[in-house]
Parts: C-alpha cells; sequence; structure tokens
C-alpha cells in the first residue's frame, strides 16, 4: 500500500503537537509494509529526504513570499503540495492508494487530486476552527471554517482521535457518524484500527 | 496530432460577466480558436441567471460557484476562488481526459492554473493583460506585494507568456525579470462586424439624443481614473471650443467623475460637455460610430483597446503617445499622436482632425485597413494556435510527455 501524508508542521518544524504524531504514525506504518511518504512545507529544507525509520519525506515552500494573514499563505502553498503530490504519484506509476490529510491546510490540494487523479482521501482532524477561535465568526474564520466544511464533504473516511471530537465534528458539521473513525492515540490497537480504516478508503475505483 | 488540438482556458470573467478587458478578450479569442479547428474549454466565475455549463459559439463553457466561501479581502476572495475554479476544472478535465494546454488569464486565476498544469503534467501558458507594479506604479503594501509575486510564480510556471503589445512584452520582461525567449506578442483583437451592422443604421436620431446637428462629436471611452486622463480632456475642452463648435461627450464611471464635472461647471462649459455614465454595448457601437473623433488620452496602457474600436468604426483617433497605444496609430497615417498629458497637444490634435476632413478621411480610411488586417480575431487566433503548437512540440520531447 502506498499513502501520502499531507500535514502542514512535521520535523524539524514543530508548531504544535501534529509534528510529532505525523512522524510516529508514519514510522509506524512502514512498520507495517506502508510505503509511506509525507508533503510537509519548511521554509528552506526543500525537496526529498528519508529517514532511517523509511520515511521519505517532501519539503515545499511558498514560492509567494509576502502575505496578508495565514489563509492566503495557505491557499498558495496548496500549489507546491499539489506538485509534490503529483511528481511522487507519477513517479510510483500511479500507484497511490489514498492521501492522507491532517487538518484543514492541505484540504484544497486532497480534493484536488482526488478530483483529477481519482486518490481518495482521509481527513484526519487534529482541532477544528471551532474550537482554536471560540464565537468568532469574521470572514478570516468563516473561510477557514468553509475549507474544513468541504474536507469532510469531499473526504472518504474522517479519522480523529477521541469520541469527544467526532460528536463535535457530527455537530458542528453535520457530518454522519458513520463517516467517521475514533483511531485512539498510542494505544496498542491505533495502528491496526488505522490500517483497517487505510482499507476500507483504499483503491481509486469508486472515489469519485 | 490525430484529433483537434484542446485548449482549457481559465478566466474570472467571461459573458455575461464583464468587469474589464479581460472578457471580451477571452470570448473572442476562444470562439475564433473553435473557427480554427481548435476545441476550447473555458471556465471562470458564476453569473446571475448563467448557467453553470452552456456551448457559446462551439465554445465549452462551465462557470464554478465562486461566491460560496466568506472573504475578508479581495485578494483572499480571489485564493478561495481559484480553490473552488481548480476543484471543478480537475473533475472535468479528469472526465475529459483530452486537455493539452492549459491557458492563463491574469494572476486571477494563477494558483488554479498552476495546480492543474502540475497534477495532469500538461504545458501551461500565460496571458499578462496588466501588472501589479503598472496598475499602481509601484509597489507600496505586503497586500500588493503578494499579488506581484503570484504573478511572478504565474510567469515562472508558464511555459510562455502572451502580451498584448510590444509595449507589454517589455513591460513584463522588466517587472518579473524573465528570460526574453519566454515573452510572446498576440495583438488583442477587436471585432469589425458590430460596426458594419450600425452602419446600415440610420443614426441621425440617435445622434440628436448627445448632440445638436452643428455640433462636432469629440467621444472619449473610458473608465474615469486617473490613468485613462479624462482630466487631460477636460482641461482641453475650452482650447477646442475656439476654433471648432464641438459637443465632448465622455463615457463611463469612476471615482474621478465628480472631479471632472466639477471642473466643467466652474469653466462654465457644462453645457459643452455630457457625462453618460457606463452605457450599454449597443449605444457604445452607436456612439462610436456617430463620433467626429475618438479620443483616448491615457497616461498608462497597456493595450488601447478603445483606439482600435474607434479604428473599426471608421472614425478618426487621437491619441496620447503612451503604452500599447504608440504600437495602435501611426501618427499622421493611422490616427493623430499627442503629447502625454498635455491638454495644449490634445486641443491641437482635435482641432486638427475635426478642421481638415480630407485628413481625417485618410487617417480614418488607413486605420480601418490597419485593423482588418493586423487586429483581426481569425489571424490572432491563428497565432495563438501556432504558440500552442510551438509549445506542444517542445512539450513532446519533456520527460512530462
Amino acid at each position: 500500500m502506498h499513502v501520502i501524508i499531507l500535514s502542514w508542521e512535521y520535523p524539524p518544524r514543530v508548531v504544535g503537537r501534529l509534528a510529532e504524531h505525523v512522524r510516529e504514525l508514519a514510522t509506524q506504518l512502514v512498520k507495517n509494509k506502508v510505503m509511506t511518504y509525507v508533503v510537509t512545507y519548511h521554509d528552506f529544507l526543500t525537496g526529498f529526504s528519508e529517514e532511517a525509520n523509511g520515511v521519505k519525506i517532501f519539503r515545499v515552500t511558498n514560492p509567494v513570499r509576502t502575505h496578508i494573514g495565514v489563509l492566503t499563505w495557505v491557499l498558495t502553498l496548496n500549489q507546491e503540495v499539489e506538485r509534490a503530490t503529483a511528481n511522487i504519484y507519477y513517479q510510483v506509476d500511479k500507484k497511490v492508494d489514498l492521501i492522507d490529510a491532517c487538518d484543514w491546510h492541505f484540504i484544497p490540494a486532497a480534493v484536488t487530486l482526488k478530483k483529477a487523479l481519482d486518490i481518495p482521501f482521509v481527513y484526519s482532524v487534529e482541532s477544528l476552527e471551532e474550537h482554536r477561535s471560540p464565537r468568532m465568526d469574521s470572514a478570516f474564520n468563516m473561510a477557514i471554517k468553509s475549507i474544513e466544511w468541504m474536507g469532510f464533504y469531499e473526504a472518504k473516511k474522517v479519522c480523529t482521535t477521541s469520541e469527544w471530537m467526532r460528536d463535535e465534528i457530527v455537530r458542528i458539521y453535520k457530518v454522519p457518524s458513520n463517516k467517521i473513525e475514533v483511531v485512539a492515540l498510542n494505544t496498542n490497537r491505533s495502528i491496526n484500527d488505522l490500517l483497517n480504516l487505510y482499507k476500507a478508503v483504499a483503491g481509486g475505483a469508486n472515489c469519485k | 496530432m490525430s484529433r483537434e488540438l484542446s485548449v482549457m482556458m481559465l478566466t474570472w470573467e467571461f459573458p455575461p460577466r464583464v468587469i474589464g478587458g479581460i472578457s471580451p478578450h477571452v470570448y473572442s479569442l476562444s470562439r475564433s480558436l473553435v473557427k480554427n479547428g481548435a476545441k476550447a474549454y473555458v471556465i471562470t466565475c458564476d453569473f446571475p441567471g448563467a448557467p453553470a455549463h452552456e456551448v457559446i459559439d462551439g465554445v465549452e463553457v462551465y462557470r464554478v460557484d465562486s461566491y460560496k466561501n466568506p472573504a475578508p479581502d479581495f485578494a483572499t476572495w480571489v485564493y478561495l476562488m481559484n480553490m473552488n475554479m481548480q476543484r471543478e476544472a480537475a473533475a472535468i478535465v479528469n472526465n475529459l481526459g483530452e486537455i493539452d494546454v492549459f491557458h492563463a488569464h491574469d494572476w486571477l486565476v494563477a494558483t488554479a492554473d498552476i495546480g492543474l498544469k502540475h497534477v495532469f503534467r500538461r504545458p501551461l501558458l500565460a496571458t499578462m493583460h496588466s501588472t501589479e507594479v503598472g496598475r499602481r506604479d509601484g509597489i507600496h503594501s505586503d497586500y500588493e506585494r503578494m499579488i506581484h509575486e503570484t504573478e511572478a510564480w504565474l510567469t515562472y510556471e508558464a511555459w510562455r507568456v502572451i502580451c498584448c503589445s510590444g509595449y507589454m512584452v517589455s513591460h513584463v520582461q522588466w517587472a518579473f525579470g524573465l528570460p526574453q525567449d519566454k515573452l510572446v506578442m498576440v495583438p488583442n483583437g477587436v471585432d469589425t462586424e458590430p460596426y458594419e451592422n450600425a452602419e446600415k443604421q440610420n443614426l441621425s436620431m440617435f445622434r440628436r439624443r448627445f448632440a445638436l446637428p452643428e455640433e462636432k462629436i469629440v467621444l472619449f471611452v473610458g473608465r474615469l481614473v486617473y490613468e485613462k486622463g479624462a482630466h487631460v480632456l477636460v482641461n482641453a475642452v475650452p482650447k477646442v471650443l475656439e476654433k471648432v463648435n464641438a459637443k465632448f461627450v465622455i463615457v463611463g464611471n469612476g471615482y474621478m467623475q465628480e472631479q471632472l464635472s466639477n471642473l466643467v461647471n466652474g469653466i462654465g462649459l457644462g453645457h459643452k460637455v455630457l457625462f453618460t455614465g457606463f452605457v450599454d454595448d449597443e449605444t457604445l457601437v452607436k456612439l462610436q460610430k456617430c463620433a467626429d473623433v475618438s479620443v483616448v488620452p491615457s497616461l498608462f496602457e497597456p493595450f488601447g483597446i478603445v483606439a482600435l474600436e474607434a479604428m473599426a468604426a471608421k472614425r478618426p483617433v487621437v491619441v496620447s503617445d503612451a503604452g500599447g497605444l504608440s504600437e495602435i496609430v501611426d501618427h499622421d497615417i493611422t490616427g493623430v499622436k499627442v503629447y502625454p498629458n498635455n491638454p495644449d497637444s490634445l486641443a491641437w490634435g482635435i482641432t486638427k482632425v475635426l478642421l481638415d476632413e480630407n485628413y481625417a478621411n485618410w487617417i480614418k480610411n488607413n486605420a480601418y485597413r490597419k485593423v482588418q488586417e493586423k487586429y483581426n480575431w481569425d489571424k490572432i487566433a491563428k497565432q495563438t494556435k501556432a504558440v500552442y503548437e510551438n509549445v506542444l512540440n517542445e512539450y513532446s520531447r519533456s520527460f512530462w510527455a
């Protein structure tokens, strides 16, 4: 199985707890014979690198250096994520089984790759705009929420780490609860649960 | 190539959505490409009442819901619109499986088209109709720099960059530091058909709505903003009236409108200058046919389509020697060139045309011939198609092919 993980943070770039979580996850996947690629952002450590544990990492930067906020920065960075992901796709003879998009940042890229190349994606939710910016409904926050909404709508499955978050996604975005899988962090069952989820999603045949 | 060449154009405006010059440009270019044996797809923003998908003169037009995401400012709206446009275009291309080239019009569709290029591994071309550094006469804020850098990125990703005038070629080359062989000049065009249709009508009643029979009509068409130079024309009005009885008809809206009409009333010539505001296409064509002289006094002008329209209407033109206008008009042959931002020079040019009928006939006949030879859409479509074919030929030898 070939899996491409999209995450806006990955060590050495650590913003929150997502970076270490994605590294741990990718390492576990490699141990379970999943070919695992990570496409992530770094300002200058760009290009391809491979970790000792076998995780293949592509780091891209933003060609537009000047920005007025995180939203324009994310929306222009997505094209580079698409480029890097498409390069992997063509290099492995189009045998990418699925994309795992962590949080909202690279949802636009995941959606385009699904529509263009029939690669299904899992939307892994670490946090939601509703919780990061409580009771904020400016156009800026609403735009981020609209991208999260598109992620829930277009994803084949949604993955999250707690029952509470699953209920919040159902409450806020009206996502059917059977679309959401809870894969708890760092338990003995975590990796098996995740592999089962990936197996259910893999294959582009009916992702449209 | 066994089947016909297919191009997908992305544009933020396409009729009936008309904001500036890109909309009529893409409309005429795409339908002329179809007439020349290409398959053309246009992906654009939605417009009230316009269908999500339709075929116009053989062009497949898709309109994308572009206002569903809240946006804090115009640039963020553009990037979000690109996200939606890219999503729809990706599905359309995947279903068709036959797009040869992507063609972007301005930075307004840059991010969508850059992503499509890489995801489908097809060549991208870009037409730069204008630049942020040209529009704003420099870069003064992070907001403007962000747009400038998005434009630079588009020209970097494009296989070829098309500009509508030699002036824009050198401007774009300077603005983004591009290699010369990446730039191609393909002129903008004008469709003479509406003017030929207007010629068959008797316009004397129509003319009376704007001027007395004994008044010559001096026509200005353009947004009433500084770079279009309507204020230069207003300052030339008394100088022209010393020699000729004329009515100055000013068509268009803009932030300078109130200032301009105050200026006119202040010198007591309100009865000689008519501000019509924005008018529909049919009225505009008739006005251009009725004008005794059309004036384009721009200070900054990437191309100057209004001058070309006047020439297609077989009316004499007086233009400022600036930007693309300098190339459209040859002085004393296809029009009159005057010094930019100089009311005396402009008044001299207008007076010369209005007082010398033989001269006016000479330049308008030459101008019409030039329009037919150089600025007709059929020829422009052939040139554009040749650019596509060159790119595809180079592409066929790349590792993406």
